[in-house]
């Protein structure tokens, strides 16, 4: 069996103290090899970010232990974490982060400072990732006047530069249309299939649940493996399946909790449930 | 880096051209109250320098002649007149007080001439003429213009009035506008007949400055002989301890002020770009380099300003004497130099908070939307 690219283990993340604590991340345990693409859902406030935080250097547990190729990145200190951060792994943020005064080619070797030959030494690479992710013709250009699905691609190609063996996306197609999210996360699928890399992505997103590998479910704290349990319901108005766990549009009626796919279907249901419930 | 830094700062350009402006304007007050300062102890000494004899003897124990009194006896200058080194000597009378013109009260150096002796007076005449007899001033011209008294009007030293019948150019600084009246007319002032205040002794072709004023010693009992270069030097070494304090003062706290300004600038940089200085954190950004980039960004704030100091200093302070003839203001490169120096000081405390800021900052906050 291949090494683990991660392994987090017994993570906890408590915010506050006493009687006011919360533990954001209870006791989580999780293990990715080379090439698994991992998607890590749960409903708003349930940890998701700090446990990505946690995963990515850049938040301290307050217990566990996070293993990145092999280091044990929450034993380093301040002064050694930079380079994990810049060569192990790879950033994608959903609001992009690309630093706004640097242009194309700039943003995407930021993180070479750190790697061998520096960034004179990692020209090729960009050159090579801008025209796969078919940037090549705005290596020059400043974020500003780039489009939403471009900056994703430029981070991505960013994340990609020092060819980290784990990638960690933060909801990369949050702030995208629905055909640019798809090629992003197609993007994503191939950096894990093909390159090998481990990618774990926290998502909304269903779409991407045909592509991962795996799907964790995050809440209050708790990771869970997804495929473990299904947690079907109908809706009642078009009869459409609808996944308990990820449903949104939710209504109750005589004690009753019904799920529905769309506002619209929520919406004739809820102007006359009894006509949908039989009751 | 460093790049990004760099083009972070500049394409901020209104928040960079405001506190380099701000920054600009608090070393300028410095450099304008150095040249102002500079100026005034330049002009206190005007009358020494171009008076220029090779030798002053004035009272043992005295050694300058801004804000001095000195008396010798008349008969030591007939001694020093008849040794063989001696060319020449002038003799003047000295003192410092209010004078009043047109109800106006300011304060003055008089310096008391033999009717008739040009050697000791005025150096250059704007109106009017030297003083003749008793009875007559020559006073600055910029004094003329501040007062308003002209050729004609009446001036008051002490309890002796002074008919004004020339205007002086080059002798006039805000410490001490140089009056000319008579030797005869100062001497009855000070009731001080067979006295003066200093002697003025050209040497005789061939012999140094230095060997006249040994000659001197040797042969005048109870006199200090100094070369017009000893006097000069004390006056202006006197002049610039006199104002020393205050100039470090305004320099302290104008320097503070720029600092508050850079550091002020840095902050709001940072608090700003604070979202990107965590993904900066983010994406491997070490605390030195971090650190380094504030440091950066207030050194070249500061240096702007101080650019732009040093340009409005070079172009516009010695155009201000135009307008404000009463202002004797000079403008040093060593000043100049040393604000520099001040500026980079300036910009590494002003940076301390905003790095302190920087150090703390969470990289997590790259995750916020």
């Amino acid at each position: 069996m291949n090494e683990p690219v991660l392994r987090a283990s017994h993570l906890t993340r408590i915010y506050g103290s006493g009687r006011t604590a919360v533990r954001a991340v209870d006791d989580v345990s999780l293990t990715i090899p080379p090439g698994e693409l991992v998607i890590v859902m749960g409903p708003s406030g349930s940890g998701k970010t700090t446990l990505l935080s946690m995963l990515g250097g850049l938040l301290r547990p307050t217990s566990g232990e996070v293993v990145i190729n092999g280091t044990v990145i929450t034993e380093l200190d301040e002064d050694r974490l930079p380079v994990v951060r810049a060569l192990e792994i790879g950033f994608i943020f959903q609001a992009f982060n690309l630093l706004d005064a640097l242009t194309v080619e700039e943003n995407i070797l930021f993180p070479a400072r750190l790697r061998e030959g520096g960034v004179a030494a990692a020209r090729p690479r960009a050159k090579e990732l801008m025209s796969r992710l078919g940037l090549a013709h705005r290596r020059c250009a400043l974020p500003r006047t780039l489009s939403g699905g471009e900056k994703q691609r430029v981070a991505i190609a960013r994340a990609l530069i020092n060819e980290p063996k784990l990638i960690l996306a933060d909801e990369p197609t949050g702030n995208l249309d629905s055909r640019t999210g798809q090629e992003v996360l197609m993007i994503l699928h191939d950096i894990a299939r093909d390159e090998g890399r481990a990618v774990v992505l926290v998502t909304h997103d269903p779409r991407v649940e045909d592509m991962a590998d795996r799907i964790l479910w995050l809440e209050d704290g708790h990771l869970r493996d997804r495929n473990e349990v299904h947690h079907w319901a109908r809706d009642p108005v078009c009869g459409m399946k609808v996944d308990e766990w990820t449903a949104t549009l939710i209504s109750e009626h005589e004690g009753q909790r019904y799920f529905f796919c769309s506002p619209r279907c929520k919406a004739r249901f809820d102007a006359a449930p009894g006509e949908w419930t039989g009751g | 880096m460093f790049l990004w830094a760099w083009k972070s700062l500049f394409s901020q350009r209104s928040t960079l051209l405001g506190s380099s402006l701000g920054i600009a304007g608090a070393f300028i007050l410095v450099l304008f109250f150095d040249a102002v300062f500079r100026g005034e102890s330049e002009q206190i000494v005007a009358y020494p320098e171009h008076m220029n004899p090779d030798v002053w003897v004035m009272q043992a124990g005295v050694g300058n002649m801004h804000m001095a009194s000195s008396y010798i006896w008349d008969w030591k200058m007939d001694v020093i007149a008849a040794m063989p080194e001696v060319e020449r000597v002038t003799p003047i009378l000295y003192f410092a007080n209010i004078v009043e013109a047109r109800g106006s009260k300011l304060f003055a150096f008089v310096v008391g001439l033999p009717s008739g002796e040009h050697r000791a007076g005025p150096w250059e005449m704007s109106a009017g003429r030297r003083i003749t007899g008793k009875g007559e001033a020559v006073i600055p011209a910029v004094l003329s213009r501040i007062t308003g008294i002209g050729i004609g009007d009446t001036m008051r030293i002490t309890d002796h009035d002074f008919r004004v019948v020339g205007l002086s150019r080059g002798t006039y600084s805000s410490a001490n506008p140089v009056i000319f009246v008579t030797l005869d007319d100062l001497a009855d002032i000070l009731s001080a007949e067979g006295t003066y205040s200093y002697l003025l002794v050209d040497a005789k072709e061939g012999v140094s400055p230095k060997q006249l004023a040994e000659g001197i010693r040797r042969t005048v009992e109870k006199v200090n002989v100094l070369t017009t270069e000893e006097l000069v030097a004390n006056d202006f070494g006197l002049a610039m301890q006199m104002g020393v304090e205050i100039i470090f003062m305004m320099t302290m706290i104008c320097s503070a002020l720029a600092a508050l300004i850079v550091g002020f600038s840095a902050y709001s940089l940072v608090a700003r770009k604070q979202r990107e200085l965590a993904i900066v954190k983010a994406l491997g950004g070490r605390r030195g380099a971090l650190v380094g980039s504030v440091v950066l960004q207030a050194v070249i704030v500061a240096l702007l300003g101080y650019l732009l100091a040093v340009v409005f200093a070079l172009l516009v302070i010695p155009q201000v004497p135009l307008l404000v003839p009463q202002l004797s203001l000079v403008v040093s490169i060593g000043d100049i130099l040393q604000m520099g120096v001040v500026a980079l000081l300036v910009a590494v405390i002003g940076a301390v908070i905003p790095a302190s800021l920087v150090l703390r900052l969470d990289p997590a906050l790259a995750y916020q939307v």
